[in-house]
């Protein structure tokens, strides 16, 4: 369960005079590029569960696949950058058949089906990905251009990691860009406010809901592909980040986007500085005892616009 | 819905006695087969954590993702106590359900005021959480390579080593549990725990606490848990942390729904069955997660009721309208 995003912050924070602020500068830095990877992967999950009110169990599994597939692409002799859009593609067209096929059969069964469903998706995704040979790690090499590290003062971070956050920075702002203003994110919108109500006015439920579950698949292999150079490529790499999506998502309130946008980099942030400072494990123990605290006090995320049914 | 108290009728009372009967005989039929006894004890410690999941599940239609959490709890928490204080059951096992208990209860009193499915998320992170503090204590648990040389446990003084004496242990608690279980749903309190399940606004509304139920569900079933992993490590000599992994907890899941859930007795034969399933197939197969995968998805689509309710609406047709029906 450790997202080993810092240890290179760690190692950085022990040189020069003022190493605490250079660490702790490092760390943020560091957290920021956490917590972009986490909102791009975690929109996905929001979407689906505002206009489907399915929580998607299955969303780390696709994770992998994205990376997995991203891997493979790459290490077939195509570059970088066609695997960038070629997985995300290919997942999205995957998360299309599994919502045309398997989630459309239970779209009017009690909100506990839905779980075990997508539970049962994880466990399926994760065995073929197994079978595929996703037990090993696979390495992606970033591109040519794109290995060096930036360096500022006394500060420096890997060149890739600030093309990821902005990648998955610009990723977001065009999804929500077009959330604001196509005619499809106004159907989005208003089934994401009221399902039923939105029915009435005669949006179709499952066309939507198709292209919701592959735009949430495709993002979440966007993010898998995007994220391997760091994490690296494996069959359950996404259950670490999926878990702290959950996160993400509760403390943003289920179903509120720009609650998801701030708890992203929250809980970035909380997992980032906990692993500098206090190690990997007792981070999420950390982000787990403030989230439970947050439930108390406020229920429905940061907004207070979380879903209760 | 009137609270009916459920009338089995009686050709399934018989033949419930009659297959606890030849459950507690099984090892003298198993007595050259070692191995197969042996997987006769996982499978009675499967049934338990099924029941025990469906205590909570059942009863409250709380659907909690980290179950495995309880059960690997309990055993880390019974393998460092006979390990560092004394192999004795009667010592170890009590104080794993009282630790568990409390750990539960305070926890429980935040997870179960929330809705179905950020119930649901808070539980798998939970266990996530216990996975990470057996790495964080890895001094004691043995981190990555799991808790070894657990001494072999004494009952009351009396070492417990004999296969068949753990077979008859582990039944014992199994069918000691289902009972309990089987006699709370007669009770006052199991009747109310079905009207929360089934509409907890209007259990709230007729005056039912319906916090303190879900709780003392949610406290009663990690216990239960705790106890099956407790004694399972004991039995094994040794604990891994992969045994709060939320594939086990999927595994758990998978037992009460192919089981049918709410049935209390559907679960159990689902985690015996299932134990046996699995082994055979992953001896012959190594793609097995995506048979288990493929499997859940086509029982939550086609029989949301489990292999009970498949068998429910059978003996219907068989014997005519039975005047209690399967609670869901």
């Amino acid at each position: 369960m450790l997202i080993s995003l810092t240890l290179k912050g760690r190692a950085l924070g022990a040189e020069g005079p003022g190493e605490g602020i250079v660490l702790a500068l490092s760390l943020a830095l560091n957290g920021l590029v956490l917590g972009s990877i986490l909102l791009l992967f975690s929109l996905g999950l929001t979407l689906i569960y505002g206009v489907g009110r399915i929580v998607n169990f299955a969303h780390g599994a696709l994770f992998s696949a994205g990376a997995l597939a991203g891997a493979w692409i790459a290490s077939s002799g195509h570059s970088f950058w066609i695997a960038l859009v070629a997985a995300p593609l290919l997942i999205g067209a995957v998360g299309l058949v599994l919502d045309w096929a398997v989630l459309a059969r239970i779209r009017d069964r009690p909100m506990v089906d839905s779980l075990l469903l997508t539970f049962g998706l994880a466990l399926l995704i994760t065995g073929v990905l197994y079978q595929m040979g996703g037990r090993n790690l696979t390495m992606l090499q970033p591109p040519q251009g794109l290995r060096g590290t930036l360096t500022l003062g006394t500060l420096s971070l890997p060149t890739y990691r600030i093309f990821v956050s902005a990648l998955a920075v610009a990723a977001v702002a065009a999804l929500l860009f077009f959330l604001k203003n196509s005619n499809w994110g106004l159907r989005i919108r208003a089934a994401n406010d009221d399902p039923e109500m939105g029915a009435c006015l005669g949006i179709d439920r499952e066309s939507l809901m198709h292209s919701v579950v592959a735009l949430g698949a495709a993002l979440a292999a966007l993010a898998g592909v995007a994220a391997a150079p760091i994490f690296t490529a494996y069959a359950t790499v996404g259950d670490k980040i999926l878990i702290l999506a959950f996160m993400t998502v509760i403390l943003g309130g289920l179903g509120s986007l720009r609650g998801a946008v701030v708890a992203a980099y929250v809980v970035g942030m909380i997992i980032v500085f906990g692993e500098g400072y206090l190690g990997g494990q007792v981070a999420l123990m950390l982000l787990f005892g403030m989230m439970m605290a947050m439930l108390i006090r406020w229920p429905r995320g940061f907004f207070g616009e979380g879903r209760t049914e | 819905m009137p609270l009916v108290v459920r009338r089995p009728v009686r050709p399934l009372h018989i033949l419930g006695w009659v297959s606890v009967l030849v459950g507690a005989l099984l090892p003298f039929a198993l007595g050259s087969q070692p191995f197969v006894l042996q997987l006769a004890s996982q499978a009675i410690v499967a049934a338990t954590l099924a029941l025990s999941l469906d205590l909570l599940t059942g009863n409250t239609g709380l659907l909690s993702f980290g179950h495995a959490g309880w059960y690997g709890l309990g055993g880390y928490i019974a393998g460092l106590g006979a390990k560092f204080v004394a192999p004795e059951m009667f010592l170890v096992l009590p104080l794993t359900m009282i630790v568990v208990a409390v750990v539960a209860w305070l926890t429980g009193l935040i997870l179960v005021r929330q809705i179905g499915k950020t119930f649901a998320i808070l539980t798998l992170a939970l266990s996530q959480i216990f996975y990470s503090l057996i790495f964080v204590a890895s001094a004691w648990t043995g981190g990555e390579d799991g808790l070894q040389g657990i001494p072999v446990p004494t009952l009351a003084g009396l070492s417990i080593a004999a296969p068949t004496a753990w077979y008859w242990l582990l039944y014992f608690v199994l069918i000691a549990s289902l009972l309990l279980a089987l006699y709370l749903r007669r009770t006052p309190l199991g009747q109310a725990w079905l009207a929360v399940k089934s509409n907890p606004e209007r259990s709230l509304f007729v005056g039912i606490p319906v916090v303190r139920l879900k709780l003392i569900a949610y406290v009663l079933s990690a216990t239960l848990a705790a106890l099956a992993g407790g004694l399972f490590t004991l039995f094994n000599g040794a604990v891994s942390p992969d045994t709060m992994s939320w594939l086990e907890s999927g595994n758990i899941l998978m037992y009460v729904v192919l089981g049918g859930v709410g049935t209390l007795i559907g679960p159990v034969i689902g985690g015996a069955a299932f134990t046996f399933a699995a082994q055979y197939i992953s001896s012959l197969t190594d793609a097995w997660l995506i048979y288990f995968g493929g499997l859940f998805v086509v029982i939550v689509i086609f029989a949301p009721d489990g292999l009970f309710g498949l068998a429910s609406v059978f003996w219907r047709r068989l014997f005519g309208p039975s005047r209690g029906q399967v609670a869901r």
